[in-house]
């Protein structure tokens, strides 16, 4: 396969204020299903913790696949939207306005969504609702925590004076994640969709999100790091959902002592490996394989659209 | 706001366009360079607001990324010193043809400074004035700063970015005289942290026959990602910045 690649710059969304790149292989129709469409994390651009987005666009266009970057409105060269929406509301409508303009525009009826931490949890919030969302990479979603949750907290930090000296002066990142999850957990948490990403894993929501998309069909790529507070060990998704049936629809990975925003170049080439093959397996009718090595080359095409 | 690829086809480059907003008096130019690796990352919010501001006060601004960052063509690995220098120009010519103006303000930030000094003085005349932001001077002190092992052997990875041999090598020779030694004269140096650089920084060499104005102003530093998730934005530098050019 024509390895060449191209990058266009386009405005999108009704205002055409969302600031997006479209990475694409030359020798690939631009209308190919599915579309893969990553999403910001937090407050970092579209081009991603030390720039893995960019990365991970062309090595996903190098094998075949149109690959979208966007910011999300009032991050990064996007501009806020200006009709009161909440936070959560803001970002959903983006995410409508852009798989909208791939299908409307370039015949995507299909689209691959990924995100890291914040970006997880708009790709699932968003899938269960678009029918066009056929796969999910969801790395660090929020997920509740469970019993083995803490027992492996525990256990990791048992030989640390240090952790002992933070429990003891009421600074343990523990003893806080415990009472909030007492305090929340106490709560009547509502089906409706949250306001805000905030403590999205106490809201049933975020359940209904789930059983919604296995039950569509959806396939799931979850992969966790062992460097946030929210995961300890690689089964807690299913255990924190126990009467959602993931099946074969969920494949998870876990990569212990990799950061969460996986600063290590072999942490991302892992990473990167892992999406790619998982992607390719998604059908099998798909001509498209992870190439041997990878070349640089890029094309010429741009302008704003 | 005019995002677009520009360059050449061995070298694309990406690039954000504002042009002065509309009923303003001045039309002036301005470039805007970004710092590198993850000072990047988190000051890009905050170069995309003063460009905003730069258009506010009559400036057309663009911003770029550097070939083998942020939305550019290349791998981080094809980072080096000559080629910094030589986007910087790219850019120049680029905001030069889009504005039909011949003068450009460089303003640069930490790494982004360095590349800026380091053009204006080869293109005095086409460079109206020179704005760096803490701009880093010393290699050493630089690559202490983040955190990388100056006894390593390149290539070394620094907050997840590679640094190229050939950029440690240029950074290995960097030093204040440098940046002192063929100043363009119209230059605003602003410093949020002292830093032992910047007391060599503060007394440029007697040959030098243009000094810069160096000011020290006590504000965050957008560069670092504790600012950029705790901290405001550099209202002062920010203001500073605008007060001198006008």
């Amino acid at each position: 396969m024509n390895r060449e690649i191209t990058e266009q710059v386009y405005l999108l969304g009704q205002r055409r204020s969302l600031v997006a790149i479209l990475t694409r292989s030359c020798a690939i129709a631009s209308n190919r299903n599915p579309a893969v469409v990553i999403l910001n994390t937090g407050i970092v651009h579209r081009v991603g913790h030390h720039r893995m987005y960019v990365a991970l666009s062309r090595q996903l266009a190098r094998i075949g696949f149109n690959v979208l970057r966007f910011d999300l409105s009032g991050i990064g060269d996007s501009e806020p939207r200006t009709e009161g929406l909440s936070p959560l509301d803001s970002s959903l409508a983006d995410i409508q306005e852009v798989l909208d303009w791939l299908e409307q525009e370039r015949g995507t009826s299909q689209v691959v969504l990924i995100g890291l931490c914040s970006g997880a949890d708009h790709a699932i919030l968003h899938s269960h609702g678009d029918p066009r969302v056929v796969a999910l990479v969801l790395m660090d979603p929020s997920i509740p925590t469970t019993a083995r949750f803490y027992a492996q907290y525990i256990l990791q930090r048992a030989t640390r004076l240090r952790s002992y000296v933070s429990v003891a002066i009421g600074r343990s990142s523990l003893v806080r994640l415990w009472i909030r999850d007492i305090l929340h957990g106490r709560k009547e948490c509502a089906d409706m969709r949250p306001s805000s990403l905030e403590n999205l894993r106490f809201h049933d929501y975020l359940k209904q999100s789930y059983r919604n998309v296995i039950n569509n069909g959806v396939q799931i790529l979850a992969v966790f790091t062992g460097d946030t507070l929210r995961q300890t060990y690689r089964e807690q998704m299913l255990d924190a959902f126990p009467d959602i049936v993931f099946g074969d629809r969920l494949k998870l990975e876990f990569f212990e002592g990799t950061d969460h925003v996986f600063t290590s170049q072999a942490d991302r080439a892992r990473l990167f490996e892992i999406i790619l093959a998982w992607i390719c397996s998604l059908n099998g009718s798909m001509d498209v394989r992870p190439p041997a090595s990878e070349g640089n080359s890029l094309s010429p095409a741009s302008s704003a659209s | 706001m005019k995002p677009f690829f520009f360059g050449t086809a061995e070298r694309r480059l990406f690039g954000i366009y504002e042009p002065a907003a509309a009923g303003t008096p001045s039309r002036r130019a301005a470039i805007l360079c970004y710092p590198w690796g993850s000072e990047y990352l988190h000051a890009h919010r905050v170069l995309r607001q003063l460009a905003l501001k730069l258009s506010d006060a009559g400036f057309h601004t663009l911003r770029f990324d550097y070939y083998g960052t942020g939305d550019s063509g290349g791998d981080p690995t094809d980072v080096e010193f000559t080629g910094l220098e030589a986007d910087l120009e790219a850019a120049i010519e680029e905001l030069a043809e889009i504005t039909g103006l011949t003068k450009v303000t460089l303003i640069g930030l930490r790494l982004g400074g360095t590349i800026a000094a380091s053009v204006a003085s080869r293109r005095r005349r086409q460079i109206d004035a020179l704005v760096l932001w803490d701009p880093v001077v010393s290699g050493a002190e630089y690559l202490s700063q983040l955190g990388a092992d100056g006894d390593a052997r390149p290539p070394i990875e620094v907050q997840g970015f590679p640094l190229t041999e050939a950029l440690l090598q240029w950074l290995g020779g960097l030093n204040p005289n440098m940046l002192t030694s063929n100043c363009h004269p119209h230059t605003l140096v602003l410093i949020t942290q002292r830093l032992n650089s910047h007391v060599v920084l503060m007394e440029p060499a007697e040959a030098a026959s243009d000094k810069p104005l160096i000011e020290f102003l006590a504000d965050t530093r957008p560069w670092l990602e504790d600012s950029v998730l705790h901290g405001t934005g550099p209202l002062l530098v920010v203001q500073r910045i605008l007060n001198w050019l006008e």
